[in-house]
């Protein structure tokens, strides 16, 4: 396995099994969702309850296309999309003085700090980056 | 357009399968018009707290079947069962109201109740009501 084969196999796994966990962690619980996702006071709450129902099979779907060679570019744009909203959405909130819980692990992700959060979306981020930069042979397997 | 725009529509068409259906399993539960008040708590959270759970349904409803530990509080038989209750609370302990389901209002002016004619203060309505107790314990 080449350096650019196993690269690519070790950041589908880390993208997938983060966005798994934070999709799988939230089904179910749409109305704590949706509560955290109010925190941001970003969205009408309507809105917010959409994005409830949506976003965590947005997150599994993801994380699953990841390692069907046709949609891994597609999925890694929208991981990249969706990570980089939530920053954006995290730091906007900070800046607001919201001090709130994110809500992207369920309970899990309640201890977690606004630093430790910002580290792991720029980390989630470059694995999807770093996805889309390489050579299509490369995540095709 | 673009294989990978392509495979990311297609991803985002995907998602939106199976959150339908969880739209439509939780319809009871969530209120897509307003966001629940700060006195409403969902089932998960409720059951980690050691609370003394209220059942506001009409008493058949409660012989039928209710939360494990309830105990019946409606407006019909206030006055005989509001001794109970507080006889079975102790202070600091939160008091959870539920009815029947999101679209109920008994639970609503049970705890109403309870904070302005029996003083309590930590009173909280359970969000989805005894349905979605039910779909939590299925």
């Amino acid at each position: 396995m080449s350096l650019v084969r196993g690269s690519s196999w070790v950041a589908r796994v880390g993208l997938a099994g983060v966005f798994l966990f934070a999709g799988l962690i939230k089904v179910g619980e749409p109305a704590r969702f949706a509560t955290d996702i109010a925190n941001y006071h970003l969205l009408p709450w309507s809105l917010g309850v959409g994005l409830a129902f949506y976003l965590p099979w947005l997150e599994i779907t993801s994380a699953l296309a990841l390692f069907w060679r046709k949609a891994t570019k597609g999925s890694a744009i929208l991981i990249a999309l969706s990570v980089t909203v939530f920053i954006v959405a995290t730091i906007l909130a900070r800046v607001r003085g919201i001090d709130l819980s994110c809500g992207c692990f369920g309970h899990a992700g309640r201890n977690l700090s606004f630093a430790g959060h910002l580290a792991l979306d720029f980390l989630l981020l470059g694995l999807a980056l770093f996805l889309l930069w390489l050579p299509e042979p490369a995540t095709d397997r | 357009m673009p294989q990978p725009l392509r495979a990311a529509f297609l991803v985002l068409m995907l998602a939106l399968l199976p959150a339908a259906g969880e739209a439509i399993y939780f319809r009871q539960q969530v209120s897509w018009k307003q966001r629940p008040k700060a006195d409403e708590v969902d089932v998960r959270t409720a059951q980690e707290w050691q609370a003394l759970w209220l059942d506001a349904r009409p008493g058949e409803d409660f012989q039928r079947e209710h939360a494990p530990g309830a105990m019946p509080l409606n407006a019909e038989n206030w006055d005989e069962l509001l001794p109970d209750v507080l006889k079975a609370w102790t202070p600091g302990r939160k008091l959870i109201v539920y009815c029947s389901a999101q679209s109920c209002d008994a639970s609503r002016e049970v705890a109403r109740r309870l904070r302005e004619e029996a003083g309590l203060k930590d009173v909280f309505v359970l969000t989805g009501g005894w349905e979605a107790w039910k779909t939590e314990h299925r």
